[in-house]
């Protein structure tokens, strides 16, 4: 019994990590605009649906199919930014309208290029395990929990030590200050919606290199990479990576000690319970939501 | 005054006989009609609460499952006659927007996701709950609506004039309740909530109100759906398409107005099954995806105002030429 949970705690963890990515994308999108882009989990899907694309055209390793999806996803993401910064009235609730119907033709996009059919990656030495001790694992999982994190510290220290980071954090702090200082709004959303789409490239590519990748599942990513948005509370990056952590690992805690249909109602209790009991997250000092 | 009366019964009366008479041999057609009223019915329910209470929800499926589910296992394991078992749905659905109360404290995009994922767990209950509800396996030969005076309501033509008077009452309650003290203060609240609570309005209680009427509406009108078609299952009742396209014919129609959400309801749906669905068998939605986004830019009010609009200024212009 022990064996088993220190292995679900090491499977969550590494889960987590890859949540993490997602999780960012939509954080850094809400710190600058303050809008929720509930068509981030369909980016990250549609880079995965062009790693398999690659992989199965092309026989090539679903790693080359990264530069691809970023060009793709960046731009579909510039896309979404044009879209949302053309409302003018109730951005707040026009906007989570606005992208919710942008999900609903993503994901019907990927449909109907692809199918309903379930996949998964065929590269074997991906799906090969890698034994830690008494713990088990894919390589690609613990190859891409490495990647995340090392894209979460780059992001941190472009957010902490670049101009544009800096410029990024200005505009979320209070967006007419910033323009004062002579920070161009318009042009820092629009780099922030970029970088969400770098995170989901790398997001995606990691999901279909280490599970299986299915349509409808853009959905439940946006909800996931919210739920770890609640729960790091507002602009704190190692807060996101702890967030995505505990998710995951309250998800392969449920699987194990209960089943795998209850693994998204721990989510959503987990989410609830940080929402009402802890407003500001579990990290985060500031922000009100209520 | 007289005018209006008239304006009034007569679409209405158009409605109750002309329908039925016209589209009586066509079954497809005629089931069309009671879907997309179906679909009215909740695209109303949610305006009500995004227009008077200011709340966008993603999570209305929660109160259309639990609507049919509560009036369908009351009929089948206790007996009881359909027509009260919808209005117990209705309420069943009501109690469930109370464990929602909560949630009324968030706003925005906090709220709309936190029904979203109250959605999500009734839907995962009611898959769990397999010794009540079946479970996966859903629900079949559900008592279907009764035979009244010789009429048979169980029918296509019996479940439009049902589903009809539903939506019809529910339109009067949503105008009576935006005609009323409280339709006045939750419009003040639109404007500034914490203004309005200064003058005294309570305006937590209010909101709860709305939510708890809409959440009825929307379970009666899943109650009726379930006994309309004697079949159930978790991940259809429950399911995202209950809440999507409602708020696509909200938003299409002006879920500012009254009847924009009925109209859009009809709109969007005969559109969407008639000719999209020809057109796309899988995937259809994309379209209804970019129908959304488009009015969300274009026009964020929806096309009942815009219309109405036009018209208006059409009148204004005839009148100002005939002076």
């Amino acid at each position: 019994m022990f064996e088993l949970i220190l292995q679900a705690l090491y499977s969550g963890l590494l889960t987590g990590a890859s949540y993490a990515l997602i999780a960012l994308g939509l954080a850094l999108v809400f710190g600058t605009m303050k809008i929720i882009n509930l068509a981030h989990g369909e980016l990250v899907l549609l880079a995965a649906y062009i790693a398999y694309m690659t992989e199965s055209w092309m026989k090539i390793n679903p790693v080359f199919a990264i530069p691809i999806a970023l060009v793709v996803v960046c731009l579909t993401s510039v896309i979404v930014y044009f879209l949302v910064s053309r409302i003018e009235k109730d951005r707040e609730l026009n906007s989570l309208i606005l992208t919710y119907g942008i999900g609903i033709i993503l994901t019907n996009a990927v449909l109907l290029l692809w199918k309903a059919d379930i996949h998964s990656t065929g590269n074997a030495w991906f799906q090969q395990p890698l034994v830690l001790g008494s713990l088990y694992s894919m390589n690609s999982e613990v190859i891409f929990s490495v990647v995340s994190v090392v894209l979460m510290v780059c992001v941190w220290w472009w957010l902490s030590r670049s101009w544009y980071g800096r410029a990024v954090r200005a505009v979320s702090s209070n967006r007419d200050a910033a323009k004062l200082m002579g920070v161009n709004p318009q042009w820092t959303e629009l780099i922030s919606f970029i970088v969400a789409g770098v995170l989901a490239s790398f997001a995606g590519v990691a999901i279909y290199s280490s599970g299986v990748i299915q349509p409808a599942m853009g959905g439940s990513l946006t909800v996931k990479a919210f739920i770890i948005t609640v729960l790091a509370g507002a602009g704190s990056i190692p807060g996101v990576l702890l967030g995505a952590i505990l998710l995951g690992v309250a998800e392969s805690l449920t699987i194990t000690l209960y089943s795998s249909a209850l693994q998204e109602l721990t989510g959503m209790l987990l989410f609830l319970l940080v929402l009402f009991v802890l407003p500001n997250g579990l990290f985060g000092a500031r922000g009100r939501r209520g | 005054m007289k005018m209006r009366a008239l304006m009034l019964v007569i679409p209405i009366a158009a409605l109750y006989l002309l329908v039925p008479l016209l589209f009586r041999s066509n079954l497809y057609l005629m089931s069309l009609m009671v879907a997309s009223l179906t679909i009215g019915g909740v695209a109303l329910a949610w305006a009500l609460l995004g227009n008077l209470g200011g709340m966008v929800s993603f999570g209305h499926a929660a109160f259309f499952g639990v609507g049919s589910y509560v009036s369908a296992l009351l009929t089948m394991k206790l007996g009881l006659p359909v027509l009260p078992a919808m209005l117990l749905g209705g309420l069943g659905a009501a109690l469930a927007s109370l464990a929602m109360l909560p949630a009324l404290r968030l706003k925005g995009p906090y709220f709309a996701l936190a029904i979203l994922a109250y959605a999500q767990i009734f839907r995962i209950l009611a898959t769990e709950f397999r010794g009540i509800t079946g479970g996966a396996g859903g629900l079949s030969s559900i008592p279907a609506l009764p035979q009244i005076f010789g009429f048979d309501f169980g029918s296509k033509v019996g479940g439009y004039v049902v589903i009809l008077t539903m939506v019809i009452t529910f339109v009067f309650i949503y105008y009576l309740i935006r005609k009323s003290y409280y339709g006045l203060a939750l419009k003040a609240m639109h404007e500034s909530e914490d203004a309005t609570r200064v003058v005294g309005v309570n305006s937590t209680l209010l909101k709860a109100l709305m939510l708890c009427v809409s959440a009825f509406m929307t379970g009666m009108i899943g109650a009726f759906n379930a006994h309309y078609i004697n079949f159930l299952e978790p991940d259809y009742a429950f399911g995202a398409s209950w809440t999507v396209v409602p708020i696509i014919a909200a938003i299409f129609g002006g879920y500012r107005t009254i009847l924009g959400p009925l109209v859009g309801a009809i709109g969007v749906y005969m559109i969407d099954q008639l000719i999209f669905k020809n057109m796309l068998p899988t995937g259809h939605e994309i379209i209804l995806g970019a129908m959304l986004v488009g009015m969300i830019i274009f026009s964020p009010t929806g096309l009942v105002p815009l219309i109405s609009k036009k018209i208006r200024t059409r009148r204004f212009q005839l009148w100002s030429q005939n002076n």
